[in-house]
């Protein structure tokens, strides 16, 4: 049975997954799919909306690689607890908000959104300690 | 150790190769002086991968690429192994996730496409699938 983290985790995974899913779909559409599946050795960068999600994907993939060892100490100490169940959820929730915040170019709730899920990031490090 | 984890450390002893790979030739192409500087764009004339020759490039972006898979694998195993779900199924993912990242560097550094995009694809496919399958 998955203690919620770990799932909340998985989660995230798939999310990220999905972006990427976003961002090649996009990219195919405007970089053509010739480019797309070629060796790329011309460089050519999306732009707009597409350039967006692609740098959403780069940077949910940054705080993936944060968040992943976090959750894996937690579980390999069996350190859960209700702090860090709702560390882990406000993590997830912000990085929901992060995606359409990105794409659709709010200013600010952009922002305000990395930063929860960074410091829940953080708290879970500390929670682990 | 579940065969998940010798599936990771393998993978992550494939990405050291891919170190090697590409900065044997990229040091032998742009001489130590380049590679060891702080590579401010302005002294090195660009990005170092823009320096470099056509494969190594490739080799250059396939190293980063598996960055990217390899962190969304190494998420699928830790949910796999820690919740005690390894099956079958996970375990020919993992096989196959790791397969997929061995071919899609002779792939990228030959040019061979669509293959390497359809390489990649399964490896992600068998990523998504670990997630999958550990959520349900």
């Amino acid at each position: 049975m998955l203690s919620d983290e770990l799932s909340l985790l998985a989660i995230y995974g798939l999310l990220v997954a999905l972006l990427l899913g976003l961002k090649t779909t996009g990219m195919i559409g405007q970089l053509g799919m010739g480019y797309v599946l070629s060796s790329r050795d011309e460089l050519r960068t999306p732009r707009g909306m597409i350039g967006r999600l692609d740098r959403a994907l780069n940077n949910s993939v940054t705080a993936l690689a944060l968040l992943a060892p976090a959750i894996a100490i937690l579980a390999l100490r069996d350190n859960f607890s209700d702090a860090t169940r709702v560390a882990a959820q406000v993590f997830l929730l912000a990085r929901l908000i992060y995606i359409p915040a990105y794409a659709f170019g709010i200013v600010g709730l952009r922002t305000l959104a990395w930063i929860a899920g960074f410091a829940a990031t953080v708290a879970l490090y500390f929670l682990a300690l | 150790m579940t065969p998940e984890l010798t599936a990771l450390a393998l993978a992550g002893l494939l990405q050291v190769v891919q170190y090697v790979l590409m900065s044997v030739p990229a040091n032998l192409e742009l001489g130590t002086a380049k590679t060891t500087s702080p590579r401010d764009r302005d002294r090195l004339g660009g990005d170092l991968q823009d320096r470099l020759s056509r494969r190594t490039a490739r080799l250059y972006r396939a190293l980063n690429n598996h960055y990217e898979g390899l962190i969304l694998f190494t998420l699928a195993v830790v949910v796999v192994t820690l919740s005690d779900q390894s099956t079958p199924l996970t375990t020919a993912c993992a096989w196959i996730y790791l397969g997929a990242r061995v071919l899609y560097i002779p792939a990228y550094a030959f040019g061979w496409s669509p293959w390497r995009s359809l390489i990649w694809a399964v490896g992600f496919a068998a990523t998504t699938l670990m997630l999958i399958a550990s959520l349900i």
